[in-house]
């Protein structure tokens, strides 16, 4: 058998990559003992963290689907100038320090800010409230979403589009019935990906709002309380919860038998 | 691929690699130091002004709720040569004697309630009003978790006894009513970007803090303020309800003085250095200097409690630490 040096130096570096991310995530797993998990799971604070940020990640990712879609579509399909700016600030949440972007948030939801009198003229504080939870995981989230449907709609060709449109119909029409079929997938993973970016959220998010407490503070409040015993049961539910959400989401959104 | 484009690529790397080696490439003695937030501003300047005495080496600080510091060290075993905590008893508590031998108790400080000229009542409030303010419905006020930071606990002591000193019976449960849970944070300094930013009208902070943020704030009488020890007596009454061991379980902390301890890691990477920056922190012309500009009253000079542990001090620490009971 002739041994091809390329292919093994493919294999071996997937092999380490995957051992990186699962041999220290397996230690954590495999750490608390069952009675520990078992009492962690019975803690109505746990699971209601749990919950809390489960819905809140939930609520950004809709955020992300209903406003980053449109915009994704246009960075897809048109040219202008000043694109690659754009598409640099879409990016800029990746890089900036999370504390950063909880700072940045509560400077002008304050009473020191226009913008923050404006809101809480109309009853709206960011400090300590889900709706400041929201706000940061969207931060966070929402280039996830926008490069991943970005990319969807970019491998849709354009051809179907302009089919569609010379057989009358408009241009929401074409995006409707031609160009949303065959992008939904992207926007499941690209709402799937930001949601999972606003679970693991805690930097910005510990700064906007400790109390109520998402599952990331709960597991930053517990080592700091009572020690890494009882904090890593939270951590492992809170891992094998979204692990079998996002499992779940992907085995819906597969894609049937790649025609591309 | 185009040489224009191979260009870029192998620029990009080059970069990459430089960027890469520059930030590992150090060759200096670190000294790791964990310390409570409120020692933030203070340590910061000794780093600078004793880095520049010892160029060859490196003071690495770490800062957060002493709590969790001694945490860090004692339960993940992260690597420290210097523990400094805003309550020497953490120390007594959590590191002695696995982690550490002794417990230089080095400066006090004293609970202000802090506020920005933007803060509702800024205007009004003083040492006498300050406690109607607060229990109005509008004013938004906050302190730190009492079971995470020892400013939290600390805060809700000075509630209590201004309750017996100003002999206010319920005061206390009047206050709290008024301070919804989402006005606790992790530790005490986060409260300070509340306060700038416009989002929370009142926090409470050490006085240090208050001075080194250059935030207005509330002194209080030396009975209720926990910063003189002459007091312990009366503090002493104030009793405040902590999270214990495990969920669910409690304990109880009780007011004293406020304290601050510190302590070198035994098994410390780099002892020598950490007794040369320990020497420095507590002359009364080095360190100490520093923290009593910055608004934190040092013990001059600091102490330990027996002949027995100022025996086991490394020597040049022990000339500037006396025995007092």
């Amino acid at each position: 058998m002739k041994v091809e040096p390329f292919l093994w130096l493919m294999i071996s570096c997937s092999l380490l990559i995957i051992a990186f991310i699962l041999i220290p995530l397996f230690e954590m797993v495999a750490q608390p003992t069952a009675a520990a998990m078992a009492e962690t799971f019975q803690d109505a604070d746990v699971l209601r963290s749990i919950l809390f940020s489960l819905s809140t990640a939930a609520a950004a990712a809709v955020i992300s689907f209903v406003l980053g879609t449109p915009f994704a579509y246009l960075l897809a399909r048109r040219t202008f100038p000043g694109k690659k700016i754009m598409e640099s600030v879409v990016d800029l949440p990746i890089m900036i320090p999370h504390p950063v972007v909880g700072i940045a948030l509560l400077s002008i939801a304050g009473r020191n800010h226009w913008i923050g009198q404006y809101l809480q003229a109309m009853g709206i504080t960011l400090m300590g409230t889900a709706t400041g939870i929201i706000a940061v995981m969207t931060f966070v989230g929402i280039p996830f979403y926008i490069n991943t449907v970005k990319a969807g709609f970019e491998s849709i060709p354009v051809r179907a589009e302009n089919v569609a449109r010379s057989l009358g119909a408009s241009r929401s029409g074409a995006f409707f019935r031609v160009t949303f079929p065959l992008a939904w997938r992207s926007m499941v993973v690209g709402m799937i990906m930001c949601m999972a970016r606003g679970i693991s959220e805690f930097g910005a998010i510990v700064i906007v709002a400790y109390h109520p407490m998402v599952a990331s503070v709960m597991i930053y409040e517990r080592f700091t309380a009572y020690g890494i015993k009882y904090s890593q049961p939270v951590a492992v539910w809170l891992i094998l919860i979204c692990l079998f959400l996002f499992l779940l989401l992907r085995f819906f959104s597969i894609q049937p038998k790649s025609t591309t | 691929m185009r040489p224009d484009k191979l260009k870029f690529f192998v620029i990009f790397f080059v970069t990459v690699f430089v960027l890469f080696f520059a930030g590992t490439a150090t060759a200096r003695e670190k000294v790791v130091i964990f310390h409570a937030g409120s020692l933030t501003v203070p340590f910061a300047k000794m780093e600078k002004v004793f880095e520049a005495a010892h160029p060859d080496i490196d003071i690495l600080r770490e800062a957060g709720g002493s709590t969790k510091m001694a945490r860090m060290i004692s339960e993940l075993h992260k690597p420290a040569d210097i523990m400094a905590s805003a309550d020497f008893a953490v120390i007594d508590k959590t590191l002695i004697p696995q982690y550490a031998t002794w417990n230089i108790r080095f400066a006090t400080n004293q609970i202000v309630l802090c506020y920005t000229e933007n803060s509702q009542f800024a205007d009004q409030i003083n040492p006498d009003n300050w406690y109607d303010i607060l229990a109005r419905k509008e004013v938004v006020w906050g302190h730190s978790d009492p079971n995470l930071d020892p400013c939290g606990y600390r805060s809700l002591m000075v509630l209590q006894l201004a309750e017996k000193f100003y002999k206010r019976p319920g005061l206390y449960d009047r206050l709290i009513a008024n301070r919804p849970q989402k006005n606790i944070r992790g530790k005490s300094v986060e409260l300070v970007s509340l306060l700038k930013t416009g989002n929370m009208d009142y926090a409470w902070e050490y006085l240090s803090v208050a001075v080194q943020h250059e935030l207005k704030y509330v002194s209080l009488d030396s009975h209720i303020n926990l910063g003189d020890y002459n007091y312990d007596a009366f503090y002493k009454q104030a009793m405040v309800k902590v999270t214990g061991n495990k969920p669910g379980t409690w304990t109880t902390r009780t007011g004293k003085s406020c304290t601050y301890g510190l302590t070198m890691i035994r098994d410390g990477a780099n002892a020598k250095g950490a007794e040369q920056f320990l020497a420095y922190l507590l002359d009364p012309d080095g360190g100490l200097k520093v923290l009593s500009e910055m608004g934190q009253p040092p013990f001059i000079p600091a102490w330990v409690p027996s002949d027995e542990i100022k025996a086991v001090l490394p020597d040049k620490v022990a000339q500037w630490v006396d025995v007092r009971q």
